[in-house]
């Protein structure tokens, strides 16, 4: 491998913030023994963090110690550079440690926004599901236009089967970004399993019409679209098995669910028909 | 107790631990495929675990996708001869071997369908050693159907010699845990592995 490919690889990476620990690790230390990093200008830095990132994460602390001296070295103030240093703190030192340290830099600079997130991912992790609703709820206050933390406290409330409290999250997001179909498709799925059917399937007819903007009635159904496809089917199942109906949101139900089921069907189908069966590839190597 | 024994194969344990590497920030869930084996001189009989369908890694706390995954490997099941037998999940957080929430609700629905079900957890703490096999099995407390799960804690520890549960592997089960990690750390085999999530993003990829 070439280290220009290699380089390209990675500054791929994190354009679509691709989370390819192992292979960033690999990569990146050929890089950076290699010294390339002092002819990439500006981009090293961000190369840097991004290696330091992927070694934490599959527990290469060696490297990731090595990125940090460089970037400390070039910027010893940054609050940018606090936030690795506390992740790296995460990975070996106790939680309690790690807690007070971004205590210490919130009391610094209590404007850094990363530096909060951080702390409430710290209470995840310990199980303190609870303080970090509360504290999320609080960064949220503040921070409204946080679109991953509205998603991410949606996540937590569903975690503890608090759907309709999620519902609520999600609606800040949907508010935040309406153009983005997957906080659409996880608003459907929240409402499916909040047995919110009516509202469901009113939304993920909404994400496919968000998803298949640009594509004309011939197309195949892709991603997000296949997805919602199968969740209008699922919905209008559940509609046929059950007599009463509730919708806590009075949500109206669409007319014409049979032929709605129908064109769930056959958009599904449709979405296989293109696809080439790759499916058993894995199985032959395994076994 | 039950004194039902499990056996699980190399191929169901293989894909569980590919599984949980291919996502290690993510809850992870999926089931398990096998059959029951009457017999005399064990007990209860044997179920046969023979594989596993990796399910979820997106919104695991979600019931939709599960609901569809669910319908789908049952009749692949049936069309294989075999029934779905049990629910395995990975939790994001290394020292969390809890069977979660949603997690109870699964294992309890496969139950109403195989009496005999069972539930694995990864244990995170032991998925990086190469003796130990990084599952906790989960049985139910009581024949309700709403019964809670509690790690099997009772001796010989699970898949050690003599414990109702198993591997089924000729060279000895030592080796398997060991050969899962070389797979993933050097040749990197969990990254061509797909889920039903995959599947659903892209349906040309195979689970």
């Amino acid at each position: 491998m070439s280290l220009s490919s290699a380089l390209e690889t990675l500054a791929n990476y994190r354009t679509h913030n691709t989370r390819a620990s192992q292979d960033i690790v690999e990569k990146g230390r050929l890089l950076l023994k290699s010294n390339v990093a002092s002819k990439m200008g500006d981009d090293a830095w961000a190369f840097l963090e991004q290696l330091a990132l992927a070694s934490v994460d599959i527990a290469r602390y060696d490297v990731a110690d090595e990125c940090l001296r460089q970037l400390l070295a070039k910027f010893p103030e940054s609050p940018r550079v606090d936030v690795l240093s506390g992740i790296r703190m995460e990975a070996t030192e106790p939680p309690e440690v790690v807690l007070k340290f971004y205590d210490q830099l919130l009391e610094a600079d209590s404007s850094n926004a990363a530096i909060y997130k951080r702390r409430i991912s710290v209470l995840v992790r310990m199980g303190k599901t609870e303080q970090a609703v509360s504290e999320l709820c609080e960064y949220l206050d503040t921070f409204y236009s946080d679109v991953e933390g509205w998603v991410e406290l949606a996540e937590l409330y569903s975690s503890c089967n608090q759907y309709t409290s999620a519902l609520q999250a999600l609606s800040h997001a949907l508010l935040l970004a309406p153009q983005n179909p997957f906080y659409v498709l996880q608003f459907a799925e929240t409402a499916y399993t909040a047995e919110d059917i009516p509202l469901a399937i009113k939304m993920f007819m909404l994400t496919i019409d968000i998803a298949d903007r640009h594509a004309s009635e011939e197309s195949i159904p892709s991603g997000a679209s296949v997805r919602a496809w199968y969740g209008v089917k699922l919905c209008c199942r559940a509609l046929s098995e059950r007599s009463s109906l509730s919708s806590p949101s009075d949500t109206p139900l669409p007319k014409n669910l049979n032929l709605l089921d129908e064109l769930a069907t056959e958009r599904v189908l449709t979405a296989y028909s293109a696809a080439t069966g790759k499916g058993e590839r894995l199985d032959e190597s395994l076994c | 107790m039950s004194s039902v024994r499990y056996t699980l194969s190399p191929r169901g344990y293989l894909k569980i631990f590919f599984h949980a590497a291919k996502h290690p920030h993510l809850p992870v869930n999926g089931v398990l495929l096998g059959r029951k084996l009457d017999s005399i001189s064990v007990g209860n009989g044997t179920v046969e675990i023979t594989d596993a369908i990796p399910l979820l890694h997106h919104w695991t706390s979600l019931s939709p996708m599960m609901e569809i995954g669910l319908d789908l490997v049952t009749r692949h099941a049936s069309e294989q001869g075999l029934e779905v037998v049990g629910y395995y999940q990975a939790c994001d957080r290394l020292d969390d071997s809890a069977l979660a929430p949603v997690g109870e609700r699964v294992a309890g629905k496969i139950r109403e369908a195989f009496g005999d079900a069972v539930a694995f957890v990864i244990d995170g703490e032991k998925i990086g050693s190469e003796e130990h096999v990084a599952l906790i099995p989960y049985l139910p407390q009581s024949s309700s159907s709403l019964s809670s799960w509690r790690p099997y804690t009772s001796t010989p520890s699970p898949f050690s010699s003599g414990s109702i549960f198993t591997l089924t592997t000729a060279s000895g089960s030592a080796s398997l845990p060991a050969l899962a990690k070389t797979l993933v750390k050097d040749h990197k085999t969990h990254q061509a592995f797909c889920d039903f999530d995959d599947h659903l993003e892209d349906v040309s990829l195979g689970e």
